[in-house]
C-alpha cells in the first residue's frame, strides 16, 4: 500500500528519484513557448494537459533528443511510440537497413543521433556489413537495449576492454558517457587465441557495476543468467544475448512480448477505419499509411495513388543519409 | 523550493532564444529576467511553488499523475471556468465545498501524520468559510455528510460503517470544532483501511466455489483479532502491549486457532463477506470513543 523508503528520503532525493523537477522545468519551458495558449485556456489547464501527456507517454513525440532521453520514463515512452507508429513495417515483413530505421526514428525525434542507431544495428548485424537488411522486431529489441541502457552499456564496454587487455577489473574506473572510443574491437594482433573474455570474471565485474550504477541497468539476476550460459563471450555476444532475452523486455516494460510485437487488434481496427475514409484507397486496406513515408525498395503494394505526391517531399524533409533510395524512387 | 528557483534561469534562456543564433549575454540576461517576470506576473511561479509543496508533503508514489490531478482540480476551482454564468445555488455550492474538502483530505495517507493533519486543517477551512447566506463555521450536518461521503466512496459495506457514523456524528446544528473534525476524519480513514484489510483477510479464507467461508474458521480468526485488540486496553498504551497484540496475531497463533476450530467439527452455516466485514468492523468500532 505504501512504500516507506519513499517517505524516508530527503526532499531533494525524492524529487530527483521521481524526476519531478525535470518535468516541472520542461512544463515551464513549454509554457513559455506557448504563451498564447495559456491566455486562452488558463495556466492550470495547460499544466493539467502537460502532466497528463507525461503520464500517457505522448509527451516525447517530436521533442528534441536531449529531452527524449532525459528520464527512464521518457525512454520507455519513446520506445513504445516507435513501436506503435511503425509496427506495420514489421507486420508487412519489410526488411530495412540501418539508415532507413534511422529515418523512422527521426520522424519521431528530428535530432536523433545516428551513432545510437548504428550501435543498435551492430547488435543485430555483428560483423556483417552495416548496410544489411534487418527485420523490424530484431532491430527493435536490439534498439531498446541500446537506447534504454545506453550509459550502462558504455560502462560495460569499458570493463570489457579492460578485461581484454588484462587489467585488474577491481581498479576499473567507470567512464562518463562522453567517452566513446572503447567500442573499438581489439586488433587481431593483441587479441588472444580465444575470443572474448571469461564469463565468470565478466559477470563479477558487472555485478559490481550494477550495484553502484546510478543510471538504469538490467536486473542483476538477468545479467548473471545471460553470462552463466557461456564459458567465454565477447562484448557483442553479451549484448545479443541480453537483447534477445525475454526477461529484458519484461523488465523494461515498454513493449509487449516478442510474440505479440505485431499484434495489436485495437490499433489494427483503428487503422482500417481510417484507411476506409481515405478516398480511392478502399480496395487496398492492407497497405499501411506509415510505410508511405519510407524510402522503400519494394514496389508499392496495391493501388496507392497518393504515393507519388507524398514520397519525394517526405524523403527530402526527413532523411539525409539515404540518397540512393531517393534517387531510385524519383526516377 | 530553492532548487526550482535556482534552476529556472538556467533553463529559460534556451527556450527563449532557440531561433536567434547566439544572443549576447546582456540580451540573454534581459530575456531571462523578463521571462521570470512574466512567470511571476501570470502566477505560474506561485502556482508551481504551491504544487511542489503539496508533492513534498504528500510524497505520492506517482508524483506526475498526482500533479495532473492537482492541476485539474485547480482548474475546476478557478473562476475562469464556469464562473461566468448564474451564481450557483446554495446546494451546488455546498456540494463543491464538500468535494474540495474531500480532495484535500485524500492528498496524503493518514499515516503521514503531519501532512494529513495539515490537509485536514485546510479541508476544515474550506468547509467553514463564510458565504453570502452562510455564517462562518462548520455545522454538524455538513460534517456528517462529509463522513457519509468518505465511507460511501471507500467501498466499505454500509452495514459495517453505519455504527461508526452513529458514534462520530454530531447534531445537525451543533458547531464542530477542529479537534472533533480531525479525530472524526482520521478515525473514518483508519476504519476504511481496516475494513479493506479485513476484506483481504476474508479473501484468503473464502472458498471461491461457494463464495463463502467456513464459519468456524472465520469466527476463529475474528476471535483471535478480538483477543489481540483487547490487549491494547489499559491505562496507558505501552509499546509492550503493541508487541503482545502483534504476537497474538502471529501466523502460528492464528493457524492454531483455525486448526482448533476445524477440529471442533460443529455443524454450521457458511459465513459471507458482508457478515465477516461487519463483525471485524464492529471490533474496531467498539474501541472508538463516541463524540461528546
Amino acid at each position: 500500500m505504501l512504500s516507506p523508503e519513499r517517505l524516508a528520503l530527503p526532499d531533494y532525493e525524492y524529487l530527483a528519484q521521481q524526476h519531478v523537477l525535470t518535468y516541472m522545468e520542461d512544463a515551464v519551458c513549454q509554457l513559455l513557448e506557448n504563451k498564447e495558449d495559456i491566455s486562452q485556456y488558463g495556466i492550470a489547464r495547460f499544466f493539467t494537459e502537460y502532466f497528463n501527456s507525461v503520464c500517457q507517454g505522448t509527451h516525447i513525440l517530436f521533442r528534441e533528443f536531449s529531452f527524449v532521453q532525459a528520464t527512464p520514463h521518457n525512454r520507455a515512452s519513446f520506445l513504445r511510440a516507435f513501436w506503435r507508429c511503425f509496427r506495420t513495417v514489421g507486420k508487412n515483413g519489410d526488411l530495412l537497413t540501418m539508415k532507413e530505421y534511422h529515418c523512422l526514428l527521426q520522424l519521431l525525434c528530428p535530432d536523433f543521433p545516428l551513432e545510437l542507431t548504428r550501435k543498435a544495428a551492430r547488435i543485430v548485424l555483428l560483423d556483417d556489413a552495416m548496410d544489411c537488411l534487418m527485420s523490424f522486431s530484431d532491430f527493435l529489441l536490439a534498439f531498446q537495449v541500446q537506447f534504454y541502457y545506453s550509459e550502462f552499456l558504455e560502462s560495460v564496454a569499458a570493463i570489457y576492454q579492460d578485461l581484454l587487455s588484462g587489467k585488474n577489473p577491481n581498479t576499473v574506473v567507470v567512464p562518463t558517457s562522453s567517452s566513446g572510443q572503447h567500442r573499438q574491437r581489439p586488433t587481431s594482433g593483441e587479441a588472444s587465441m580465444l575470443e572474448g573474455v571469461e564469463a565468470s570474471l565478466f559477470c563479477q565485474c558487472l555485478e559490481n557495476l550494477c550495484d553502484r550504477h546510478k543510471y538504469s541497468c538490467p536486473p542483476p539476476a538477468l545479467v548473471k543468467e545471460v553470462l552463466s550460459k557461456a564459458q567465454r563471450l565477447t562484448f557483442y555476444g553479451f549484448l545479443v544475448a541480453l537483447s534477445k532475452h525475454q526477461g529484458t523486455n519484461q523488465a523494461l516494460g515498454a513493449l509487449p512480448d516478442k510474440g505479440d510485437l505485431m499484434h495489436d487488434p485495437a490499433m489494427d481496427e483503428e487503422l482500417e477505419r481510417l484507411l476506409v475514409q481515405v478516398p480511392g484507397l478502399a480496395n487496398s486496406v492492407t497497405a499501411s499509411p506509415e510505410t508511405s513515408c519510407l524510402p522503400s525498395r519494394t514496389p508499392p503494394r496495391g493501388a496507392s495513388p497518393w504515393r507519388p505526391h507524398h514520397h519525394p517531399h517526405k524523403v527530402d524533409a526527413e532523411s539525409d543519409g539515404s540518397t540512393e533510395e531517393t534517387d531510385e524512387s524519383e526516377t | 523550493m530553492a532548487a526550482l528557483e535556482k534552476r529556472r534561469p538556467a533553463v529559460a534562456p534556451g527556450a527563449g532564444f532557440s531561433d536567434g543564433g547566439r544572443p549576447t549575454a546582456s540580451r540573454a540576461a534581459a530575456g531571462a529576467e523578463s521571462e521570470e517576470d512574466f512567470l511571476r506576473q501570470v502566477g505560474v511561479t506561485e502556482m508551481l511553488r504551491a504544487a511542489l509543496l503539496k508533492v513534498l508533503e504528500a510524497r505520492p508514489e506517482e508524483p506526475i499523475a498526482f500533479l495532473a490531478r492537482y492541476f485539474e482540480n485547480l482548474g475546476l476551482r478557478s473562476p475562469a471556468s464556469g464562473g461566468a454564468g448564474d451564481p450557483p445555488g446554495q446546494l451546488l455550492l455546498q456540494q463543491q465545498r464538500l468535494s474540495r474538502a474531500l480532495w484535500h483530505l485524500r492528498l496524503a495517507h493518514h499515516s503521514q501524520r503531519a501532512a494529513f493533519n495539515n490537509n485536514v486543517s485546510v479541508a476544515y477551512e474550506c468547509l467553514s468559510a463564510g458565504g453570502r447566506k452562510k455564517k462562518p463555521g462548520l455545522d454538524g450536518r455538513t460534517y456528517s455528510e462529509l463522513l457519509r461521503r468518505i465511507c460511501r466512496e471507500g467501498e466499505a459495506p454500509d452495514a459495517a460503517v453505519a455504527p461508526l457514523l452513529r458514534k462520530l456524528q454530531c447534531r445537525d446544528h451543533e458547531a464542530v470544532p477542529l479537534g472533533v473534525f480531525r479525530a472524526g476524519m482520521r478515525t473514518c480513514f483508519v476504519l476504511l483501511e481496516f475494513v479493506a484489510r479485513a476484506g483481504a483477510l476474508y479473501r484468503l479464507l473464502e472458498d471461491p466455489a461457494l463464495a463463502a467461508a467456513d464459519r468456524r474458521v472465520g469466527q476463529a480468526v475474528l476471535d483471535t483479532l478480538e483477543g489481540a485488540l483487547q490487549t491494547g486496553d489499559g491505562d496507558e498504551a505501552a509499546p509492550a502491549r503493541y508487541l503482545e497484540a502483534g504476537s497474538r496475531l502471529g501466523p502460528d497463533n492464528v493457524a492454531l486457532a483455525m486448526d482448533r476450530a476445524v477440529v471442533a467439527r460443529r455443524p454450521c452455516v457458511p459465513m459471507h463477506r458482508e457478515e465477516f466485514l461487519e463483525k471485524a468492523a464492529a471490533l474496531f468500532i467498539a474501541k472508538v470513543k463516541p463524540v461528546g
